[in-house]
């Protein structure tokens, strides 16, 4: 059959040139890569970009803190269509158009920690910096965009990436799993980026409580806020550090979600008096022995 | 007012039974004594009007008819019209060849000024929502010009030019029909009678109370002439929500339509989700919008200045159907958006290739100007002693270009339906020997023509959904088929398109 041995004619040729076989919209070969379209940009073609996916969800599963194949993963995984949405979002949107012009990055050197501090509890920089303060990490934690061939769109990936702090100073979902998938899960119904679906598969690695309130509580929470609200990459952060945040809440048409901290805080009590009552339960029976047996 | 000769070839005829439907269809009865009688009347004097009575005049067996035209514009604003060669009209339409053709043939293109026409040989046609595909016709210069691009008064004065070198027609201009009947029953039986039975024969009151009876009355009226009312001829069709608008555009100075150019005179032509864009090259460095939009977008176009209006017009052929939305929705700021989005993107080496026209530099003054669009068509051309052509007859959707040359068409079709009426002594006004050979002739191939253009027009104002990567593979395929003559059969399907 013809097309039996072309198949079998190309998967004898070496990987590069197979790649620029099938996919002669992005065809070059490693040792002619085109030029960079920005700074730090490495164009992949599109066997290159496959890989890349497949390779950094296998590892990002296997090995959750590799934050460089997470962020690799969601860049392969834009591409492209997803980005383009998001990017066209950003362009209906008034103020999503001026970041676009003004593209500004969210750094320490944009954002002094100190004035943060200095801004009154209930606003958006100060959740924001006891957000950061509370998770030890600070806003130069990201990863830079390399895999988005778009020159705006791999702006708008960082800016969405840089973003990410924010929403959890917002919607006050901690870091550790439980609250960063409810986040992701939220994240993928506004922004419809693949990754953050993807992220989703981390449910299989929550403990079973964990997984039920998820699924119960915040996978509810996360969708119906995630597609009714407006789209939160269109929020100009910089703008809003003064800004009450259950107001800026309201104006994006969010709702708190049940805070996590105090449910496990509260379920943790439980258990420990639960556990408490046992042992006392136990003591008193071990502490009356058996008469009689 | 100029009378032509008396007519030899007046002979009364109406079979006993259209008499008797006639009667059944009963209209009032003209009173007037005497009527100028003709042998057509010509209601309107728009191009297919005019282009009517040129070929019956200029054909040896019917240069002798009464003829008759009907006009309530100054026709003499027609004759004298003349614009200087930095000035074009915002009407100018492409005609294709066979309407040339014609035109050449009743004697009416000498009489064009040839200075004002531009003849392109490459168009360039895109979906705007999917941006990879799209379509070229290229007919190099020896080869004949896809169409000619010219001004509808220029052709207009052509027309009266010819028609007025010719043996002299009546014409009762800056007049308009009062109404139509028909005329009275004659008082004695008709079988002894020596005189005319007009009681079959249109009678024109004119808003002069002039009175003309016809064998048989043409309505070359527009869309909303009277004479398919008289005639009681239905038409369906629909409102297309949508405004053309037009304005006459200035290309940067330096910038020519030579054929010397890399391509050459190119047309170009972008679907939008509200419908196409096009520019059309006019003589040296200007050329001719059609843009249809929707109401609310015309008149935000008309109420911008001039600088975020140029603004528009080129994003309409650069920026994303996203970006173009939000630029609609701003009440000024257009010009400055574009600067923007044409730093982070920009079109200039797409504008080098030809595969997007030139950046707009400037508009004509008060040339902006917008149209309802819609669609009709008769359910037929023809009844006793009537037939309606051009616009009154149909009216079609201006992304093909193709309105004006259907009503030459019309012209050409029915002049020669007369031509042969007369020739074999038949009465011009029967439908059976004259004018059903008009209908049959013209009627399907308009009605598949209207059919096809407003289909494109729904399928191009989808915006979401699988339809948009499968018209993008239809354009693809109709481009990449064009060895194979299928894009040859397209445009001589549609002309312009
Ligand atoms: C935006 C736009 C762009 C277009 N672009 C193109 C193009 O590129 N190519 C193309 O081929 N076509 C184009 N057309 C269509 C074209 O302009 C028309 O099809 C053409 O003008 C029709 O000519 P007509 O003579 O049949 O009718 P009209 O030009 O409408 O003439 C009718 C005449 O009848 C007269 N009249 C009406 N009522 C009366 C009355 N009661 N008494 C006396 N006189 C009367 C009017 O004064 C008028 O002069 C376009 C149309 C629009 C709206």
């Amino acid at each position: 059959m013809a097309n039996f041995s072309a198949t079998k004619r190309l998967l004898s040729l070496p990987a590069s040139a197979r790649a620029a076989f099938l996919a002669p919209t992005r065809a070059f070969s490693v040792l002619k890569r085109p030029f960079p379209n920005y700074e730090g940009h490495v164009p992949l073609n599109v066997f290159e970009r496959g890989a890349l996916a497949a390779g950094s969800a296998v590892m990002s599963l296997l090995n959750p803190r590799r934050g460089d194949l997470i962020a690799a993963l969601g860049e392969t995984t834009a591409t492209p269509y997803f980005i383009y949405r998001l990017r066209d979002a950003m362009l209906s949107n008034p103020t999503g158009r001026r970041i676009l012009r003004d593209r500004p990055r969210i750094t320490s050197r944009t954002m002094s920690v100190e004035k943060l501090r200095a801004l009154p509890d209930n606003s958006v920089g100060r959740a924001y910096v006891g957000w950061l303060d509370g998770e030890g990490v600070s806003p130069d934690t990201r990863d830079s965009v390399k895999y988005i061939d778009n020159e705006e769109c791999a702006y708008v990936m960082q800016r969405y990436r840089e973003s990410h702090d924010f929403y959890h100073a917002i919607t006050g979902l901690p870091v550790f799993v439980e609250g960063e998938v409810a986040l992701k899960a939220f994240e993928f119904a506004n922004t419809l980026l693949p990754m953050t679906g993807l992220s989703l598969f981390a449910v299989t690695r929550m403990k079973p409580a964990e997984r039920s309130r998820f699924w119960q509580t915040y996978l509810p929470w996360a969708i119906s806020n995630g597609l009714k609200s407006k789209e939160v990459i269109n929020v100009y952060w910089e703008e809003e550090l003064e800004r009450d945040v259950a107001d800026l809440r309201a104006e994006l048409g969010l709702e708190r979600p049940p805070d996590l901290r105090e449910t496990r805080k509260t379920l943790r009590e439980q258990r420990k008096a639960a556990k408490e009552e046992k042992e006392k339960i136990s003591g008193l029976t071990s502490g009356k022995p058996f008469v009689g047996s | 007012m100029a009378v032509g000769t008396p007519s030899r070839a007046l002979r009364p005829y109406t079979c006993s039974s259209c008499a008797r439907s006639l009667k059944l269809r009963s209209r009032k009865f003209a009173t007037a004594a005497s009527p100028d009688i003709y042998d057509v009347v010509c209601v309107g004097g728009g191009p297919t009007g005019l282009s009517l009575l040129t070929a019956l005049r200029s054909s040896k067996a019917t240069s002798h008819l009464r003829l008759a035209l009907v006009e309530s514009q100054d026709l003499d604003r027609a004759r004298k019209w003349d614009l200087p060669p930095d000035q074009y009209s915002n009407r100018a339409s492409s005609l294709t060849p066979s309407s040339q053709f014609f035109l050449s043939k009743i004697g009416a293109w000498p009489h064009v000024d040839t200075s004002r026409v531009q003849p392109y040989h490459h168009m360039r046609v895109w979906d705007g929502l999917s941006s990879t595909a799209r379509i070229a016709f290229d007919s190099p210069a020896p080869e004949p010009a896809i169409a000619h691009m010219t001004e509808n008064q220029n052709l207009t004065r052509a027309l009266l030019a010819r028609l007025e070198s010719l043996e002299p027609i009546t014409i009762f201009d800056k007049t308009s029909v009062a109404n139509i009947n028909l005329g009275s029953q004659p008082s004695s039986p008709a079988s002894e009678d020596t005189s005319l039975d007009l009681s079959s024969y249109p009678h024109v009151t004119l808003s002069s109370d002039h009175t003309v009876a016809t064998r048989l009355l043409v309505g070359a009226d527009g869309i909303n002439g009277p004479v398919r009312t008289f005639a009681g001829i239905r038409t369906r069709g629909w409102d297309y929500d949508r405004h053309g608008v037009v304005a006459t555009l200035r290309l940067p100075s330096d910038f020519s339509h030579d054929p010397g150019n890399s391509r050459g005179v190119t047309a170009y032509q972008r679907f939008l989700p509200t419908g196409p864009i096009a520019l059309l090259a006019l003589p040296g460095s200007y050329a001719s919008l059609v843009w249809t939009a929707t109401s609310t977008q015309a008149a935000k176009l008309k109420s911008l200045s001039t600088e975020d209006f140029l603004a528009m017009v080129n994003a309409a052929f650069r920026l994303s159907v996203v970006d173009l939305d939000y630029m609609f929705a701003l009440s000024s700021g257009q010009f400055d958006e574009l600067q923007w989005r044409e730093s982070v993107s920009s079109s200039t080496s797409k504008e080098a290739s030809g595969d997007i026209p030139q950046a707009v530099e400037g508009v004509q003054n008060n040339s902006i100007a917008s149209f309802p669009l819609r669609l009709r068509h008769a359910s037929s051309y023809t009844t006793h002693r009537t037939a309606l052509v051009g616009d009154a007859a149909h009216t079609i959707h201006p992304l093909a270009g193709q309105g004006l040359n259907m009503g030459l068409g019309d012209s050409r079709s029915l002049a020669s339906a007369i031509e042969y009426a007369v020739i074999h002594g038949a009465d011009i006004g029967n439908e059976m020997n004259c004018l059903d050979k008009y209908n049959s002739e013209m009627w399907m191939g308009n009605n598949r023509m209207l059919g096809a253009v407003d289909k494109l027009h729904w399928l191009y104002s989808v915006k979401n959904g699988p339809v948009i990567p499968l018209r993008g593979l239809g354009l693809r395929a109709v481009d990449a088929l064009g060895e194979w003559g299928v894009k040859r059969w397209v445009m001589r399907q549609a002309g312009a398109l």
